[in-house]
């Protein structure tokens, strides 16, 4: 787990533990190094910190007021307390704001993911025991098929906004209005179709309440029947994004990316990836090869059948015109190292060099 | 991540609403994300309800003369009307803002100290042209400069009373060598209007204590940062400056920015992201903004009334500015609003009661209760401290602080539960809410007296103390850390006002 650390590390101190940090580093990365758990909300790896939901607050040794352990950075010599009497009221009375400002659903649809909301309050003891905090928060009305906001859940922990502007470059959702009517807004409450939004549902994938939800999965699923969940690999493109698919009832209701941090697209997917999957059952889908009989129309036929059809016909036209009348192109969705393989019939087995990959431009 | 080329800090300067062409056409015109520009917009109140008509103040000493019937009025006579949250006015409440952003009071300007040359700022006496204090400082060089502003024992007047002599130390030992200055004139603690006047009368002062503090920490850029709501301080201001840019100020670069109608970005850190184009939400501390303040770089963010002390501490000494003061260093400027015979701003030695503050603006105005002694941050007093020094340590002894001196004074004809109902909507209002124990307590604590208010049922406060206990722990900035003393302290002082009956 501990990598070597570079020589300028230097030891500090969590909950009486001796530990090295390293400059730089924040205290949360360091505790969590030492399996201490600080709840977080706002916190999501791939963002720069930001302190504000005020969930991570320690005791920092000579500091009078708790710190945001997200963003304090690790000292030589620093005294980290993470639990005490006073860390822990503090805990419990912000869950307990958050519980009146942004309650969680009580019975939440199975395919949507935990409210942190609810997580932590079930593990710090926080209760429902004070009044609605009723803040108008505005929403909008949004025809897009795929991301919706309900702004009653939202806790303005802006990890959607940071992450839209900071990992996709996208910047087309912010923090809107102040104070208890803080939103999360498109340019003027325009459509998500209508702004610089890729539909990428990053958005919904960093969010710790379902405020920022999927349209689509909800209108699919039952609540009936078991959802299990399937690890694969993305085939809309090379670049193998890994995706967790859900499936119930031999059909898939909906696609997630698996953690950040636990593959390679890092809890990110694209708008392909994470929401066109209604292809894999669609009664159009061509599931056999097809070949054109004499009649003229199409008949399902077997690979073995088909690939020699196709041989047949790429070797007459070279016999009739010359290896360079064809040309191939594979497709984006190929990997490298199908990629690699249509060059190489292209060259090796046509004699041509007309060989392209549309992914390439 | 913005583009490449965008101007971020252009777009608060060319926005002037929310609506969907504007936020596009300034998009296009600074090359930042329109989203982002709908965000910093919507923020600020004067820029999201441009033309809402008259703005009524609500700050408690103009509810206090008030302001409740005459919002009903402009109601009535069909005149579009909203309620804003303090404006600055307190001495002729009740005031309120004309579209165009003038005042309109019954009340003529508030009174200030009779002129007296051994007065600091002398706010009654004339404004000089002469810069004398500028040639001294530059005979005395900088470290000349700071030896007399430690002496002088000049604690800032925006609030927190930070050393000024160390925070300009503090941006002096920086490596960077790009720094600026701000002055901070974004004056709208409730109760306070003290910087107001300071702009009025004695604007060269001002620009000269500016020139002081960039010289001495090396800076060439020099930026006023003054709300929006200040409109005839901010001309003149820049009138004065237009006399003596090319004479002795040449070789500085004074820069105007307008605030928009946001309390929050007087906090220095909100006012950097405000002058950044961004959303006026304080930032984590450390870094302070000595080390990374304006566009990252050191930057001494000061109070007008601290940077206006400086010219006198460079020409008269440390010391002599030092013995001004009763129980703490030099002199400062109270402002006095309420419930007393002539509300104004009144330069006094630091440590005066409240009794000798009010003597000077003309005694009190019936039966004085209770008093907030600087702003609606520093909560209630019982009138029972009236002897106490208003002064930065006796103050916070109490569990008070003299925050930015504006004090106001309260008779026995104002309930408690409305005073402190009234700096419970501000705080409410004016939280960035960025932070949930500020964005959600403001909101609960508001609801609770609201709920006080129309049912005198003492079950509607039941939470209150575990509320105030997260917002001072858990908040970010001091707007959360305080936004629920008024309550607190007024429960604690007045327990009767709270407890069913009527008046405390
Ligand atoms: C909520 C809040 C509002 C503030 N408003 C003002 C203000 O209007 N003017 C001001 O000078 N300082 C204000 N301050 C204090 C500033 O953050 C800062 O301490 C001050 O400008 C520093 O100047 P000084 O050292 O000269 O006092 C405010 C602080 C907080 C927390
Ligand atoms: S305490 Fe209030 S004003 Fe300050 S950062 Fe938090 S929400 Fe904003």
């Amino acid at each position: 787990m501990s990598a070597p650390l570079p020589d300028e590390s230097f030891t500090l101190t969590i909950n009486g533990q001796q530990t090295q940090a390293r400059q730089g580093e924040r205290v949360l990365g360091v505790a969590g190094r030492l399996g201490i758990e600080i709840p977080t909300l706002c916190e999501d790896s791939r963002l720069d910190p930001v302190g504000c939901c005020r969930m991570c607050l320690v005791e920092v040794g000579g500091q009078r007021r708790l710190q945001p352990a997200c963003t304090w950075r690790a000292e030589a010599g620093q005294d980290v307390t993470t639990e005490s009497p006073r860390i822990e009221r503090h805990r419990k009375l912000l869950l307990e704001m958050y519980l009146a400002d942004a309650p969680p659903v009580t019975d939440p649809h199975p395919l949507t993911p935990l409210n942190e909301i609810s997580r932590l309050a079930e593990a710090h003891g926080a209760l429902d025991r004070f009044p609605a905090a009723c803040s108008e928060r505005e929403g909008r009305e949004d025809a897009n098929p795929y991301i919706g906001f309900d702004p009653e859940l939202c806790i303005s922990c802006a990890r959607c906004v940071r992450y839209c502007d900071e990992v996709e470059a996208v910047s087309a959702i912010t923090l809107a209005g102040r104070g208890a009517g803080t939103t999360i807004a498109t340019a003027g409450q325009i459509g998500l179709l209508d702004s610089t939004c890729e539909l990428c549902g990053g958005c919904i994938d960093t969010c710790p309440t379902g405020a920022m939800h999927e349209k689509k999965p909800l209108a699919h699923t039952r609540t009936d029947s078991e959802v299990s969940t399937v690890r694969t690999t993305c085939n809309f493109c090379g670049v193998g994004c890994q995706l967790d698919i859900k499936v119930q009832d031999g059909r898939v209701v909906q696609i997630d990316s698996p953690p950040a941090g636990e593959t390679l697209n890092d809890g990110n997917l694209c708008v392909k990836g994470r929401f066109a999957y209604d292809f894999i059952h669609h009664e159009d889908r061509l599931k056999t090869p097809l070949v054109r009989g004499a009649d003229g129309n199409l008949r399902e036929a077997s690979w073995e059948e088909a690939l020699k059809r196709a041989a047949e016909g790429l070797l007459g036209v070279k016999e009739r015109h010359g290896a360079d009348a064809l040309g191939f192109v594979s497709s984006s969705r190929c990997t490298g190292e199908e990629n690699y393989l249509v060059q190489k019939l292209a060259r090796a087995a046509f004699g041509t060099n007309n060989c392209h990959s549309c992914a390439a431009t | 991540m913005l583009p490449k080329g965008a101007q971020r800090d252009r777009v608060l300067k060319v926005v002037h609403d929310t609506s969907q062409e504007e936020v596009e056409r300034v998009s296009r015109e600074t090359g930042v994300p329109a989203a982002d520009v709908y965000g910093a917009a919507s923020f600020y109140t004067l820029i999201s309800q441009p033309d809402a008509g008259a703005r009524v103040c609500q700050g408690l000493s103009c509810r206090m003369a008030g302001s409740q019937e005459l919002f009903a009025d402009y109601l009535e006579r069909g005149e579009p009307a909203i309620y804003a949250s303090c404006i600055g006015q307190c001495d002729r409440a009740p005031a309120v803002l004309s579209p165009k952003m003038a005042v309109v009071s019954q009340r003529s300007a508030g009174a200030v100290s009779a002129a007296n040359p051994e007065l600091p700022m002398n706010l009654g006496g004339s404004d000089s042209l002469d810069y004398s204090a500028l040639a001294r400082s530059r005979e005395l060089g900088g470290e000349g400069v700071l030896a007399a502003l430690d002496a002088s024992g000049l604690q800032g007047r925006g609030g927190a009373g930070f050393p000024a002599g160390r925070k300009w130390r503090a941006v002096l030992g920086e490596t960077e060598t790009e720094r600026y200055v701000i002055c901070n004139a974004d004056e709208a603690e409730p109760g306070t209007f003290k910087d107001r006047e300071v702009m009025l009368r004695r604007p060269h002062l001002l620009l000269e204590g500016l020139a002081i503090c960039a010289e001495t920490i090396g800076a060439k850029e020099v930026y006023l940062y003054i709300r929006g709501e200040f409109q005839e301080p901010i001309a003149r201001l820049k009138a004065a400056l237009a006399e003596v840019a090319d004479g002795p100020l040449a070789g500085l670069n004074y820069h105007f920015v307008e605030g928009h109608g946001a309390y929050i970005c007087g906090e220095e850190t909100a006012l950097l992201e405000a002058m950044e184009g961004r959303r006026g939400m304080p930032r984590i501390k450390p870094p302070y903004p000595t080390q990374e303040g304006f566009r990252g770089k050191p930057t001494v963010i000061n109070n007008v009334e601290t940077l206006a002390c400086v010219p006198p501490i460079v020409l008269r000494g440390g010391e002599w500015f030092k013995g001004l003061g009763r129980t703490e260093a030099g002199t400062k400027l109270y402002c006095i609003s309420g419930h007393v015979e002539t509300p104004g701003v009144y330069e006094l030695p630091l440590g005066v009661s409240l009794d000798e503050l009010v003597a000077v603006a003309g005694g009190y105005v019936g039966e004085p209760v209770a008093f907030s002694p600087g702003g609606a941050s520093s909560g209630f007093l019982p009138i029972s401290e009236r002897e106490r020094a208003l002064d930065f340590a006796s103050l916070s002894e109490v569990g008070s602080m003299l925050g930015s001196a504006g004090v106001v004074v309260l008779n026995e004809t104002f309930d408690l539960a409305e005073a402190a109902c009234s700096q419970a909507i501000f705080f409410e209002d004016e939280s960035c809410g960025q932070c949930a124990p500020c964005r959600i307590g403001t909101r609960l604590v508001h609801q609770a007296l609201k709920g006080y208010l129309e049912t005198r049922d003492p079950n509607a406060l039941e939470h209150i103390e575990d509320l105030a206990w997260e917002m001072e722990e858990g908040s970010i900035c001091g707007l959360g850390m305080v936004a629920a003393l008024p309550l607190t302290s007024a429960i604690k002082h007045f327990p009767a006002a709270f407890s069913g009956g009527g008046q405390a």
